[in-house]
């Protein structure tokens, strides 16, 4: 008769906390963009930290990506808004940069925190110098292949090309390869093997360098002459195909997963190595979530240890198994149920070549520019020479119009 | 009717129903997409070297298997009766506001000379000319931070008031200005007031048109998205197109979810026209009136 | 009233408002320009003093320079405490209750934030190799009480940050004595008796009381606002003088404490006197002479700003005092008595178009006279404003096409080409929305029409369906080769199209798509006009042996007009700043030749961040629009028809 005698201690206990937190709680909001099962797993977790620290109370709210970046640059630098909120790096320098948007938790942050995460995950937190996030989940592509097709996925671009070939008939709709190759997110796999980048160190723009020229070409190469991928890519068409067994290997993230239709048995392996590129391994980019405070939060502190709590193991945990994300946190990633989780496995795998996309703001500035050079060269209007410089004089001009001195 | 103009008009239901049928071919395909139970548009499915006939088939915008996976999964997946909901309550509470407010505009624009008409008509139009991109922030200012109508119907309805309004404002006015105004004149000289004809002569006259502006201002404030996302702070507060963005977006989109959704979401607006359509039935000629 | 008699008194009316207006609109400008000079001399004093104690501590050891600080902190009353931090570290304090050096307390979180952020701003500028990002953090406590932090230099790099607390409330020494009531009173009275005086004559448009009015209003507004802009410059010099003396007083001492050798020489470059970017002024020279060159040079800025804001106003106040002396004012207030009812019916959807559409309206064009972008939003307004250029950039921008071997090759990015578009998109659309709706329409208008209720369900389907998918659907359809367009063409033995690649096609998958879209609207329009058109009309036509094509050109067109024209003049509108099916379908390709203008106005506001100079582009598009819009409601009466 134990049993009963515990619970009602422990009940008593917490409502007797309950009745002396209620003077002081906190109520913190956090955002979101989830839906579905990443949804529940990141509501759980803030249940579960309403357990943990008694008289705190989160409130979560899912917002359509589409409305999203435009709903935190509407309140918050106006006062208005969450306390915590998750968004891929991709915003945060330009959030930095028109201030009143993201705290600097660096001063918060202790060595334990920052070297809890996998290699490169702070870095995408990071800039200039100054810490603004903690990282919870990353994305990058890798390669998928349809078990039915392929036996053994391909490790070499040469694998890759002569398996495609034989898997491709162009009559029928049928091919080797499919992915966004148009665009320069799915492209940048493709570039970093070949040393290309969008900046140097110091930010200056070295996209028009012969790297990325050679990067183009070998996709070019996969296009034209190797003749092993569709014409006019997009998302849909590559997960259409994918489902519908035209095509055999796709790279693609973690987020095609769950649209692969249950008929189609798949498996999934590290992108290939590039021999053109000097027998380097492809490496895509990866997109990092971070928990960020907001700057117009009144309780910073508190809204800084509710981030940590889901850069945690404990959250990581549940994030990963159960809301299927990537966590960020090393340490899942030693735990059984991860490690015998093949999808979770295999993008674990792709990190060891993979790097952080750039966070700069003047990132948003490269993207419609490139992919028109992209689409250019693949329509054959263009060498990638000519295209890539045109594209980089675009970019620059914009980014000169933004960098004016006063 | 034993008229003989009542033919059968052959050639025209042939010429309606092909065109129907091009106009609804997009249609079919988010249909047969919701149906499909599958996540991604379909693509043509063709075997090597298709014949007319398989090329045919191909095209027929029918799933590879029926299934109300979709169905079942937007509605149960989360609160989408609630957003439903809200959205109707949303939509005709603009409704009614828009076409109210219209409408007394439009009768004093279309009956009374006074100077600065035709340039507040003028203004109304204009207020449809600036690009809505960047009014996102100065609404946000006003109405969460001055007016302090976030999270509230009422603040969506507001905006979305206004902004059907300069329509509902210009037709009306239209339809108005082909009542003739002497049945209005004999009235007013029979010593009726103004409201009296406004309520009693006029708005029964002008009721197709005042279907067609409700039906306006419904779909404006129905499909509208990225303002009920920015103003609302609550889940429970959200309108149906938000729900359906869920969907969309970012890295991943299910776009079978995405039209079972859009298929939901157009069933009110089938109803609504359907209850109006009587009002769109010919018969209610001056004629009629006299 | 007869008119003449409201004219009487009219030029004391006129006169006597729009003076008020110009002398309470001017005086209100220059207060804030008085306050703002205030707060710049106050500023000024502040950063030459944190500027000479960063210098003086810049290359001595922590112990030496703690010991600096404390004694500058003890020699000078205006300086309440002076800090160093550098990162997690507070390094000295002459505040009573810090033992420096320490760690920061969790509460003094900001202070690491304001370092990190100003050493940012310095990597910034140093990396850009331009200067965008202020160095010296400027705040005003409390009155008076000024708050500075710049950048702690040791061995000439980066090595925290020092926040210097001042209490200069005192020391706002440039205040000339000068009596700001009496002035514009006795302008006022001026312009009311010489309103008394005038006596305008209705009959003729331009008569000597007319001219003599506008004279005598601007001869007073100006010679007031000349006289305040004098007394500007006054301020300004007084304020260069003050700080040239504590310059020098702090020199001086610096000089005997042993800190920095004080060099008299008028060419050395004053280090001290700096903006908030840490560049020097130039205004007073290391022996503490001022510039006449360089003080010049600050008197015409100041005046270069005010001016503009000073016409405006006057042209306010003379457009004021034209209604008056014209009788405008007179006659509108008549006609808002006479006319109330009419204003009454339309004051509500007014008032809430005011406040909701113009509100964001005067935001955005505000906006575009400035070079506001992502990176320098937090900026005060008046150090973004910039006049005309970005219209200027946008208009004047000529480089349509450039001749190239292979003969001419488009600049798709121009604002022309975009235009052309643009314009080109919109006729066509409406062209085809129109004709097809009221095609539909005439159609389900037929008498004795079987399923008439059927088809039009049908036929608003493409309405009813939320275009986000439908656009998509539509998208797919045109896909070279998986499209179900090209499959059909391929089944009559036609070659595929690559629909997306070239300029015409791609144009046309856009029309296809919004025609698709807007057509129903068009045919429940005309439906619902179609329902006022008496049959008995019809009938009377006719009996009297009217063709088909007679009773269509001679009586549903006319009858259709009042209902017609708004409808097209709106979706004119509509469609000028149709976004999502450009933005949906083909995204402007092929390389943006396909863009309109609202789709580029997006690109440049959120994938540039150049938030000005888009909404200039806006404004340019409500310009357009505009012109239309009264053109089109001149020429069709659209406004007047009955």
């Amino acid at each position: 008769m134990k049993q009963p005698l515990r619970i009602i201690l422990a009940l008593g206990t917490f409502l007797l906390l309950g009745i002396f937190t209620t003077a002081q709680a906190t109520e913190l909001v956090l955002w979101h963009a989830y839906r579905g099962a990443e949804k529940n797993a990141i509501e759980k977790v803030a249940k579960l930290y309403e357990t943990k620290m008694a008289g705190t109370r989160v409130t979560t709210l899912a917002i359509p990506y589409d409305a999203y970046a435009d709903k935190i640059t509407a309140s918050v630098p106006r006062g208005k808004g969450p306390d915590v909120f998750i968004y891929a790096q991709d915003r945060l320098g330009g959030w930095i940069e028109s201030g009143k948007t993201v705290e600097p938790i660096g001063f918060f942050m202790d060595e334990a925190t920052q070297k809890q995460f996998l290699p490169g995950m702070m870095d995408a937190m990071t800039y200039k110098g100054t810490v603004y996030g903690l990282p919870l989940n990353y994305k990058s592509i890798t390669l998928i292949y349809n078990k039915a097709l392929v036996k053994n996925p391909p490790k070499t671009s040469a694998e890759l090309v002569k398996l495609a070939k034989s898997l491709t008939n162009a009559d029928s709709g049928r091919y080797g390869l499919a992915y966004w190759y148009t665009n320069f997110y799915f492209h940048a796999a493709l570039m970093n093997a070949f040393g290309g980048r969008v900046f140097d160190k110091d930010g200056k723009l070295v996209l028009n360098s012969k790297e990325t020229v050679a990067s183009i070409k070998q996709m070019m190469k996969w296009y034209k002459q190797d003749g092993i991928m569709p014409t006019e890519p997009s998302e849909t068409l590559v997960s259409s195909m994918f489902n519908e067994g035209k095509v055999a290997m796709v790279f693609n993230g973690p987020w095609f997963i769950g649209e692969i239709s249950p008929s189609v048995d798949f498996g999934l392996a590290v992108l290939p190595v590039i021999d053109e590129a000097g027998k380097k391994p492809m490496r895509p980019w990866l997109t990092i979530e971070g928990a960020y405070v907001s700057a117009s939060s009144k309780q910073k502190e508190a809204a800084y240890d509710f981030a940590k709590f889901l850069a945690s193991e404990e959250a990581g945990l549940i994030l990963a198994l159960e809301g299927r994300q990537l966590h960020t946190n090393a340490a899942i990633y030693k735990d059984k149920r991860v490690t015998g989780d093949v999808v979770l496995n295999a993008f674990h795998d792709q990190l060891s070549s993979a790097e952080p996309m750039p966070n700069r703001a003047e990132m948003t500035m490269v993207w419609s520019p490139v992919t028109t050079a992209m689409n250019k060269v693949v329509k054959g209007n263009a060498t990638p020479e000519a295209a890539l410089k045109e594209a980089t004089r675009t970019v620059q001009d914009s980014i000169n119009a933004l960098h004016k001195g006063r | 009717m034993a008229d003989p103009k009542t033919k059968n008009h052959i050639w025209l239901h042939l010429g309606l129903i092909s065109f129907t049928v091009l106009a609804l071919y997009p249609v079919l395909w988010v249909l047969a997409l919701s149906f499909s139970g599958q996540q991604s548009v379909g693509l043509i499915d063709l075997p090597q070297d298709p014949s007319f006939l398989e090329r045919f088939r191909a095209i027929l915008p029918l799933p590879a298997h029926w299934s109300v996976t979709n169905f079942v999964e937007v509605w149960t997946e989360q609160q989408f009766g609630r957003w439903l909901w809200n959205s109707v309550i949303i939509s005709l509470m603009t409704t009614l506001l828009g076409v109210f407010l219209a409408c007394t505009a439009a009768y004093a624009f279309s009956r009374f000379r006074f100077p600065g008409r035709s340039t507040g008509m003028l203004m109304f139009l204009v207020s449809q000319m600036f690009p809505g991109t960047l009014m996102l922030i100065p609404l946000f200012i006003i109405i969460v931070k001055q007016l302090e109508l976030g999270n509230t119907y009422l603040g969506l309805v507001i905006v979305y008031a206004t902004t059907s309004i300069p329509f509902c404002v210009w037709m009306l006015k239209g339809y108005f200005d082909t009542i003739p105004y002497d049945i209005e004149e004999s009235a007013l000289i029979d010593g009726a007031s103004r409201l009296t004809i406004f309520w009693r002569i006029i708005l029964p006259l002008a009721k197709p048109a005042i279907a067609i502006t409700a039906l306006f201002s419904f779909m404006t404030a129905w499909n509208e998205f990225i303002l009920a996302s920015v103003f609302m702070e609550s889940e429970a507060n959200y309108t149906a197109p938000v729900g359906l963005r869920f969907f969309v977006g970012g890295f991943s989109s299910q776009w079978g979810y995405f039209a079972a959704g859009s298929v939901i979401v157009s069933l009110p607006v089938v109803a609504l026209f359907l209850q109006l359509q009587q009002y769109l039935i010919s018969g209610l000629t001056a004629g009629s009136v006299k | 009233m007869s008119i003449s008699e409201h004219l009487k008194r009219s030029a004391i009316l006129g006169l006597g408002i729009s003076m008020l207006l110009a002398l309470v609109l001017s005086a209100l400008l220059f207060r804030a320009e008085e306050r703002d000079l205030g707060l710049q001399e106050r500023q000024r004093l502040a950063v030459l003093q944190a500027n000479a104690l960063v210098l003086a501590v810049a290359d001595t050891d922590a112990e030496a320079t703690r010991k600096r600080v404390q004694e500058i902190q003890k020699l000078d009353p205006q300086i309440e405490s002076v800090i160093i931090v550098a990162g997690a570290q507070l390094l000295a304090s002459t505040r009573p209750e810090d033992a420096a050096p320490r760690q920061l307390r969790r509460e003094e979180k900001p202070l690491f934030d304001l370092s990190n952020l100003i050493r940012t701003a310095r990597e910034t500028n140093r990396g850009e190799e331009i200067v965008r990002k202020k160095t010296i953090q400027v705040e005003e406590a409390a009155q008076g009480h000024l708050v500075v932090t710049m950048p702690y230099l040791a061995a000439g790099e980066f090595a925290g940050i020092m926040q210097m607390q001042f209490n200069l409330a005192a020391a706002d020494v440039g205040t000339v004595a000068d009596d700001t009531v009496s002035l514009p009173l006795l302008m006022l009275l001026l312009a009311l008796l010489a309103g008394v005086m005038l006596r305008l004559d209705a009959g003729r448009r331009i008569d000597f009381a007319k001219l003599l009015a506008l004279a005598v209003f601007l001869v007073i507004a100006v010679f007031y606002q000349q006289q305040r802009i004098g007394r500007l410059e006054q301020i300004e010099k007084q304020d260069n003088k003050s700080v040239a003396a504590s310059y020098l007083a702090t020199a001086e001492q610096f000089d005997r404490l042993g800190y920095l050798p004080l060099l008299r020489d008028p060419a050395v470059v004053n280090l001290w006197d700096t903006d908030h970017y840490q560049r020097p002024r130039g205004l007073i020279g290391a022996d503490g002479s001022i510039s006449v060159e360089a003080q010049t040079r600050q008197l015409g800025k100041r005046a270069d700003f005010i001016r503009p804001i000073l016409w405006v106003i006057d042209l306010l106040a003379v457009a004021v005092l034209l209604m008056f002396v014209y009788g405008y004012a007179a006659r509108a207030y008549a006609a808002f008595k006479a006319h109330i009812d009419a204003y009454i019916y339309v004051a509500p959807a007014m008032i809430g178009m005011l406040v909701l559409v113009f509100f964001p309206f005067m935001y955005g064009i505000t906006l575009s006279f400035t070079d506001t972008t992502l990176f320098n939003e937090s900026l005060p307004f008046s150090d973004r404003l910039i006049g005309w250029d970005n219209f200027k950039a946008i208009l004047g921008d000529f480089n349509i096409y450039q001749s190239t071997a292979d003969g001419i090759s488009w600049n798709y990015q121009n604002f022309y080409w975009t235009l052309m578009v643009t314009v080109i998109w919109t006729v066509t659309n409406v062209t085809v929305g129109v004709t097809v709706g009221f095609m539909l329409a005439m159609a389900l208008n037929t008498d004795g029409l079987k399923g008439k209720a059927i088809y039009r369900v049908l036929l608003i389907l493409p309405w009813a369906i939320p275009n986000y998918i439908t656009a998509l659907v539509w998208r797919g359809m045109f896909h070279p080769q998986f499209g179900v367009i090209n499959q059909v063409l391929q089944m009559f033995g036609m070659e595929p199209v690559a629909w997306f690649d070239g300029v015409v096609s791609s144009f046309i998958t856009g029309l296809a798509t919004n025609g698709w879209l807007s057509f129903p609207f068009m045919m429940v329009v005309i439906l619902g006009a179609l329902q006022s058109i008496p049959k008995d009309m019809y009938e009377a036509a006719e009996v009297e042996g009217a063709s088909r094509w007679q009773r269509l050109r001679y009586i549903t067109l006319p009858l259709l007009k009042p209902t017609l024209i708004p409808a097209i003049v709106l979706s004119v509108v509509w469609t000028f700043n149709m976004f999502n099916i450009i933005f949906l379908v083909s995204g402007g390709e092929p390389a943006g030749a396909n863009e309109i203008l609202v789709t580029k106005a997006y690109k440049i506001a959120f994938e540039q961040y150049q938030y000005a100079y888009a909404a200039a582009y806006s404004t340019v598009i409500f310009m357009i629009l505009l012109v239309y819009g009264f053109f089109q409601t001149r020429i069709t009466k659209a406004t007047e028809s009955f």
